[in-house]
């Protein structure tokens, strides 16, 4: 069986139907484990239809028994329905990764049923910028993620934002994925296509990555980014500007550059990759 | 103090040059140049490689005039309005009074892509009214068309003649007049066959990927992303400012790919829409602008069902 989860380790998943979640944890239960890591799954109903789903898988339950596996109600890692102080929640999965790789594993994986964690505009607000901030901790420890929204629930809307703030996601709106990348790369990566369908949101997820020039400079590899507009190079700008920065944008596309160039974008330096 | 014909005239003095003989078109062109050389105004020529080379001959050697290489210019109209500006505020920022300008849009532009630059004529004179400049367009009545020349007078105030004359143009037409008229190119021949693709309504991303698709290596990669941005932000434009439904159709060819955007309304109010970058906020402009620094001919098209802006990546059909 080859691992559901996309190389980042961070994957946004919606769904509409519990067993159609429950299809998917199941396969991350199942691929966690055979990767010798320590399988979670989060979640605020630990006797629901998902849960009985995974307790029934053949070794499960010696996989609870040997620690590989547990059931943990939502209220033990984050604080069910409150506002997530994101900090503080990367410092518990950081500490809950020592744990595992203390006790033998290779790493600990979560399958997490968040929704209660989204459902205010306030929630929302502070667990998208939680979104950047575990996914920057990700690139750098053998933690791995699939954090799962009930659409129906929380509408496209909520869903989108996001799932824009992972590196992948099951689905196609809204078009554009902004995640952290390993130092080394820059600061963070874009994916997709930005576009007047998804401007506000753009400018939004910048704001909830709220990236932190290095020497005056902000990295973005954008090579996996298939389109984007002056709308999103305006809003580079201006993010650039409020931040004291420029912006590099590493893009194998030549509009960019032209674009840049055309509007006066001065505080945007494209370096084209081909 | 402005110097010449152009003395005491506010903000651009623009002319044209109908000659029939490469005399005539010195006996005009070269004491133009000289004056300016001679009051110390910033003086440009920016010809086709022919005429260039005549005028270049011309002049004395080592006189104060710039040769600009015009086919670079002149690639596209939106392109040379907007790099004129810049070098026209970079010579009054250094103080220059006046600045002289010799130039011609090339003859390719004299057939079926004339009417961009029938616009650019009409709006240069309100584009460059900003500046104290005085340029002269020159047009070859021996290889000119009539109707190409009819335009020439309705866009220039003004002619200047071999025998030192400026004579103000009898039919000169105020560019919010010109522009507001409907002035459709001829179709591209191959529009005359169903197109590749027929879209109703796409999203911008639908109408990306439908020129990705049709493109199959077609165009230079440059040409291809160019054409790209223009569709998306036409499409745009549609759907947010024009009225429903959409409808995006795309022709190719082995050198072209022709995509034309057409909507229920009316089109854009601004008569300037395309080639000056919409300073006053008006809907769709700076899209519309950065098509027109994006294609290689754009023409906007009037009709009973409503309004069509036809896109040409690669090169775009010439025929005079």
């Amino acid at each position: 069986m080859t691992d559901p989860m996309p190389p980042h380790g961070h994957l946004c998943w919606s769904y509409d139907d519990q067993e159609v979640f429950a299809d998917e944890a199941e396969r991350h239960v199942v691929a966690g484990l055979a990767a010798g890591a320590r399988v979670w799954f989060v979640t605020p109903t630990p006797a629901g239809p998902v849960a009985e789903r995974l307790v029934r898988l053949p070794g499960f339950a010696d996989a609870v028994d040997s620690g590989a596996a547990a059931l943990v109600p939502l209220g033990e890692t984050y604080t069910a329905g409150a506002v997530v102080d994101p900090p503080a929640q990367v410092a518990a999965y950081a500490a809950a990764t020592e744990a595992a790789l203390a006790a033998g594993f290779t790493g600990l994986r979560v399958v997490a049923e968040a929704t209660d964690m989204v459902r205010t505009p306030r929630q929302l607000a502070a667990f998208t910028r939680y979104e950047h901030q575990i996914d920057r901790w990700m690139r750098t420890g053998p933690f791995a993620a699939v954090c799962a929204y009930d659409r129906s629930a929380l509408g496209d809307a909520t869903v989108a934002a996001l799932a824009c703030m992972h590196p992948e996601s099951n689905q196609t709106e809204p078009m554009f994925h902004l995640y952290a990348t390993a130092p080394v790369d820059g600061h963070a990566a874009l994916t997709g296509e930005l576009d007047p369908s998804n401007q506000e949101l753009f400018r939004d997820a910048l704001e909830w990555a709220d990236l932190r020039p290095t020497d005056g400079r902000l990295v973005l590899q954008a090579t996996g980014l298939r389109f984007l507009d002056h709308r999103a190079l305006i809003a580079l700008q201006a993010y650039a500007v409020r931040r004291d920065a420029t912006v590099v944008l590493r893009t194998s596309h030549p509009t960019p550059a032209r674009l840049t160039d055309l509007l006066g974008l001065t505080a945007i330096q494209v370096e084209t990759v081909r | 103090m402005r110097t010449g014909a152009a003395a005491g005239h506010p903000g651009y003095f623009h002319e044209a040059i109908r000659y029939d003989t490469d005399d005539e078109l010195l006996a005009v062109v070269v004491p133009f140049l000289l004056g300016g050389v001679e009051a110390g105004e910033p003086t440009f020529v920016a010809l086709g490689e022919r005429n260039a080379k005549l005028v270049r001959a011309a002049v004395p050697t080592g006189a104060a005039v710039e040769f600009l290489p015009g086919g670079d210019v002149y690639a596209r109209p939106a392109a040379a309005i907007r790099s004129y500006r810049q070098l026209l505020a970079e010579q009054v920022a250094g103080g220059a009074k006046q600045i002289r300008i010799i130039g011609e849009v090339p003859e390719v532009a004299l057939g079926a892509t004339w009417d961009w630059w029938a616009r650019y004529e009409s709006a240069i004179n309100h584009a460059y009214d900003d500046f104290p400049l005085w340029s002269m367009c020159p047009y070859d009545t021996r290889i000119v068309p009539p109707a190409v020349l009819a335009d020439v007078a309705r866009t220039h105030p003004r002619f200047a003649t071999p025998d030192g004359g400026h004579v103000p143009s009898p039919t000169w037409t105020p560019p919010e007049a010109f522009l507001r008229e409907h002035r459709p190119a001829p179709p591209d021949p191959i529009q005359a066959a169903p197109p590749v693709v027929d879209l109703r309504d796409p999203s911008a991303a639908d109408a990306r990927a439908a020129v990705y698709g049709a493109d199959q290596g077609r165009l230079p990669v440059d040409d291809l992303e160019d054409l790209v941005v223009a569709v998306s932000e036409i499409v745009t434009n549609a759907l947010r400012h024009g009225r429903a439904p959409v409808r995006m159709r795309l022709w190719a060819a082995p050198d072209r790919i022709v995509v034309t955007v057409s909507d229920a309304g009316t089109g854009p109010a601004d008569p300037y829409a395309g080639l000056l970058p919409a300073g006053n906020g008006s809907p769709g402009g700076l899209g519309l602008w950065i098509t027109y620094q994006s294609c290689n001919h754009v023409s906007q098209h009037h009709g009973p069902d409503g309004f069509t802006l036809r896109l040409t990546g690669g090169s775009p059909y010439t025929a005079r």
